[in-house]
């Protein structure tokens, strides 16, 4: 594959949060990852790693107590120290397509979900006039499979998963070249997970030139669509790979990754003991160390990320591990 | 045996969410019910946990059949149910801690004196680590949430549990180590579990036996989304 | 294709952060200060002035009468001579003690109906909405001088008239707040806990509308001071002899046509500024108990 530029390209992003009492809470430490274009990337973890933090970051969506660190390049221009004026204008839903977590949340609650489709095209496409507005956003709606009689309800007339439907639809009216989705698939049910995951897909799919980075704990879903596995711990990466090789064989080689894939249904359905540690409160070297079966002495200083997988003794790549069905 | 027949119920009399619903779970039985979202199951699992009054059927519970609802329900009946719902965050009253959110079933049945011992005895079963007793909703992810309204649902010991989308919002690990206590739960009191969700996947690993919703109700009023 | 990380993650030493602050969180400090300050310094001043200054506010001088603003009377003096600063620091304690009683009574009526309206719901809470319609219809200070004309003039029928007036919009409030938690799925597991009515109710809904009730509480006082002074003014109030603010301005209204600026502006800055600082303060509460911003870390 020739070498393009990265659609995104994070170096060393960090973000922290400044809480009342002098606390300090690190959400994420140090990522590095690039999104090429054509690529899909799952971001992956538990609830809490610090995921969510990642994608308001790059949007410049933090609050008010938020320091952040390092860079993220979406082609020339760094998203952590633009101005808020460039991201309003410039970068968030005309480079950016945020498909949000909780559609209820994101779509105005007292204008239709016509009116607000009608609204984003007029700002975002060249489309002028009313009936060419109109036809716009039937179109972007037949996009996301927002099925066109329900385009003059209101958002709380509307089920979840019709909701994450129409987020979707606005999503995608900008052409955006990369596509943020964060956690797209909650409460969704299996089929429909599988139909908007597939769609976002297609959107990568039809130009080479775009890509999508999706953050989910939902493993089935990054299995389906994902080019890429980025598995975040506590608030750093800690396995960066192929996603065949981490779904497949020869299966990932973080003991976290190991035991995120044993906890599925269709597999040992088996759950890591132990909880995640707080992100206020991190130990010194390896974050995973309490609950992993292979720590030794080695985890008590920091693993950096090398060939792939940040641990002292990841699963060898060579061998071939019988993973159950 | 929990027996739902011919349910029919909703918020609005004239468009009701669950129409002519029959379901049966034997004492002991783990019953997933598959649907897609918005068709009215969750509406099905509260009248099932006598939480919502059904506009016409009947509910049995071991012979008996329910007369009277929600609070007019007999508290002995009531609190046989432990039901745990999709949203750790809205089951949650925020303003108490985690340990009196465990404990409140015990207070309000007036069990007062064994509050501490089973808190701590359901929070070491849940996974909670005592420090994260003391704090409050906001200051807990929604899997250790989720933890919490599990142990509550299990401190009066109920005969039926009803999980309305139980893990839908978490991920993998913290499903698994829910189901796992759920199980553990059943396979010591012999409680029966009456699963709804949206993934068949999960529903088929974890419960004896899968009804999907068109099996439930009558094909004619499957709902789209 | 694999990612290289450029920068050698053995080298990050000192890592630069950016903050993300906007510039209205200084105005927020600025005004919480300033709010905080003059409610202070007025309640000092009403507890304190009275017991540590041992003049006597009814002491008639009839040769110092009308004099205006100097060393001595920093605030000149009224028609009867008597010192206007005193005087106003008195009626201030006046038209604040009604205020705060009078405003609690009404919150307290308010939150008590409207919570009994979304608690019980169908045809109690149709029945009371419509109660709060028709008051709601009446212009409250109409409705109060009606009170008031019912009584002789004294500080309870005051007290009743605010209280009959103000509770609608707590009533609504209230009842909104109850209607939105009835619905969360906390308060079914409460019910099959085995809690009691009563219980949920008051251990569970009753905790969620406080914050709320008693911002409308705080915000009731400016309301209470004025509906008295208005009333005061109109000479169904207070009886005159009672120094409030209403009752100095109403007193004073003859001397401004004669060029006597002071008796009446400086009753008027009383209350005036009391008020606008309890209203700051209560907005300040009010974004703090917004939920939204409850937790500023969402991960």
């Amino acid at each position: 594959m020739t070498e393009r530029t990265p659609v995104l390209s994070v170096r060393g992003l960090s973000v922290r949060f400044l809480l009342p009492g002098g606390r300090r809470v690190a959400a994420v430490t140090d990522a590095h990852f690039d999104v090429a274009p054509g690529e899909c990337l799952a971001l992956i973890g538990e609830s809490g790693c610090g995921k969510s933090v990642l994608a308001s970051a790059l949007l410049g969506l933090l609050p008010a107590n938020a320091q952040t660190a390092g860079g993220a390049l979406l082609g020339e221009l760094d998203l952590l120290t633009a101005g808020e004026h460039t991201l309003a204008r410039t970068v968030r839903g005309r480079r950016i397509g945020l498909i949000p977590q909780s559609p209820a949340a994101h779509l105005t609650p007292v204008r239709t979900i016509r009116s607000q489709t009608e609204e984003t095209v007029a700002r975002l496409t060249g489309v002028r006039g009313r009936a060419a507005l109109r036809a716009a956003a039937e179109r972007a709606a037949g996009r996301a499979e927002f099925p066109a009689d329900h385009l003059d309800r209101y958002p709380h007339e509307l089920s979840g998963g019709l909701a994450q439907r129409a987020a979707t639809a606005l999503a995608l009216i900008g052409d955006a070249p990369l596509l943020l989705a964060d956690e797209p698939t909650t409460g969704l049910d299996r089929d429909l997970v599988d139909r908007t995951v597939d769609e976002l897909r297609r959107h990568v799919d039809a130009d080479g030139g775009r890509a999508l980075l999706m953050i989910t704990h939902d493993l089935a879903a990054a299995e389906r669509v994902a080019d890429r596995v980025a598995v975040m711990y506590a608030g750093r990466i800690v396995e960066l790979t192929d996603a065949k090789a981490f779904f497949g064989t020869p299966g990932p080689r973080h003991p976290y990754s190991r035991g995120l894939l044993d906890a599925l249904p269709d597999r040992a359905f088996t759950p890591i003991p132990g909880m995640p540690p707080e992100l206020g409160a991190l130990p010194a070297g390896c974050a995973f160390a309490a609950r992993c079966d292979r720590a030794t002495g080695d985890c008590a200083v920091l693993p950096p990320l090398t060939d792939s997988v940040a641990c002292h003794h990841p699963v060898p790549a060579a061998a071939p591990e019988d993973i159950r069905a | 045996m929990l027996e739902l027949r011919a349910i029919t119920a909703g918020y609005d009399r004239r468009a009701p969410a669950v129409r002519d619903a029959t379901l049966t779970v034997s004492p002991g039985e783990a019953v997933g019910l598959l649907g897609p979202s918005g068709c009215g199951k969750s509406t099905l699992a509260r009248v099932a946990a006598l939480l919502h009054r059904p506009d016409s059927g009947e509910v049995v519970v071991d012979g008996t059949p329910v007369r009277r609802w929600r609070h007019r329900a007999p508290r002995e009946l009531r609190t046989a149910f432990g039901v745990v719902f999709q949203q750790p965050r809205l089951s949650a009253d925020p303003r108490l801690r985690l340990t009196d959110l465990i404990a409140e079933p015990l207070r309000a049945t007036g069990r007062r004196a064994s509050v501490p011992g089973r808190v701590a005895d359901l929070a070491g079963t849940v996974g909670l680590t005592p420090d994260l007793l003391t704090r409050r909703p906001h200051e807990v992810s929604d899997g250790q949430l989720q933890r919490a309204c599990l142990a509550r649902a299990l401190v009066l010991r109920p005969r039926w549990l009803i999980c309305d989308e139980m893990t839908a919002m978490l991920d993998a690990s913290t499903t698994a180590a829910l189901v796992g206590v759920v199980e553990d739960y059943r396979a010591s009191t012999g409680a029966g579990l009456l699963a709804v969700g949206h993934d068949r996947t999960l529903l088929d690993r974890w419960c004896d036996r899968t009804a999907g919703w068109h099996t439930v109700t009558p094909p004619a009023l499957v709902c789209g989304t | 294709m694999r990612c290289d990380p450029m920068a050698d993650p053995t080298a990050v030493t000192k890592t630069v952060w950016r903050t993300h602050g906007h510039a209205r969180r200084s105005t927020h400090t600025l005004r919480l200060r300033v709010s905080a300050a003059l409610v202070a310094v007025t309640v000092l001043a009403v507890l304190l002035v009275p017991p540590l200054v041992r003049l006597d506010q009814q002491a008639v001088d009839l040769a110092a009468k009308l004099l205006p603003p100097s060393w001595s009377h920093p605030f000149g003096t009224d028609d009867v001579g008597r010192d206007l600063l005193l005087r106003c620091v008195y009626g201030l304690r006046v038209s604040l003690l009604v205020g705060v009683v009078a405003a609690f009574t009404a919150t307290v009526i308010g939150t008590a109906v409207g919570a009994t309206a979304g608690a019980l719901g169908g045809w109690v809470d149709r029945a009371v909405m419509r109660l709060v319609d028709t008051f709601s219809s009446v212009p409250h200070l109409l409705l109060g001088i009606f009170v008031v004309a019912m009584f002789r003039p004294g500080v309870w029928p005051v007290v009743i008239s605010v209280g009959v007036t103000h509770w609608l919009s707590t009533a609504r409030i209230v009842r909104a707040e109850v209607l939105s938690l009835r619905s969360r799925p906390y308060i079914d597991a409460a019910v099959s806990g085995g809690a009691s009515r009563w219980r949920v109710a008051v251990r569970h809904l009753l905790p969620g509308v406080l914050p709320q009730a008693g911002l409308a509480a705080v915000l009731m006082v400016p309301h209470a001071m004025w509906h008295e002074s208005a009333l005061s003014f109109l000479g169904l109030g207070l009886p005159t002899h009672t120094a409030s603010l209403g009752t100095l301005i109403q007193g004073a209204r003859g001397s401004l046509l004669a060029g006597q600026w002071w008796p009446t502006l400086f009753p008027g800055l009383f209350l005036i500024v009391p008020t606008l600082a309890v209203a700051g303060l209560a907005g300040v509460w009010r974004e703090r108990i917004n939920p939204r911003r409850r937790s500023e870390l969402t991960l």
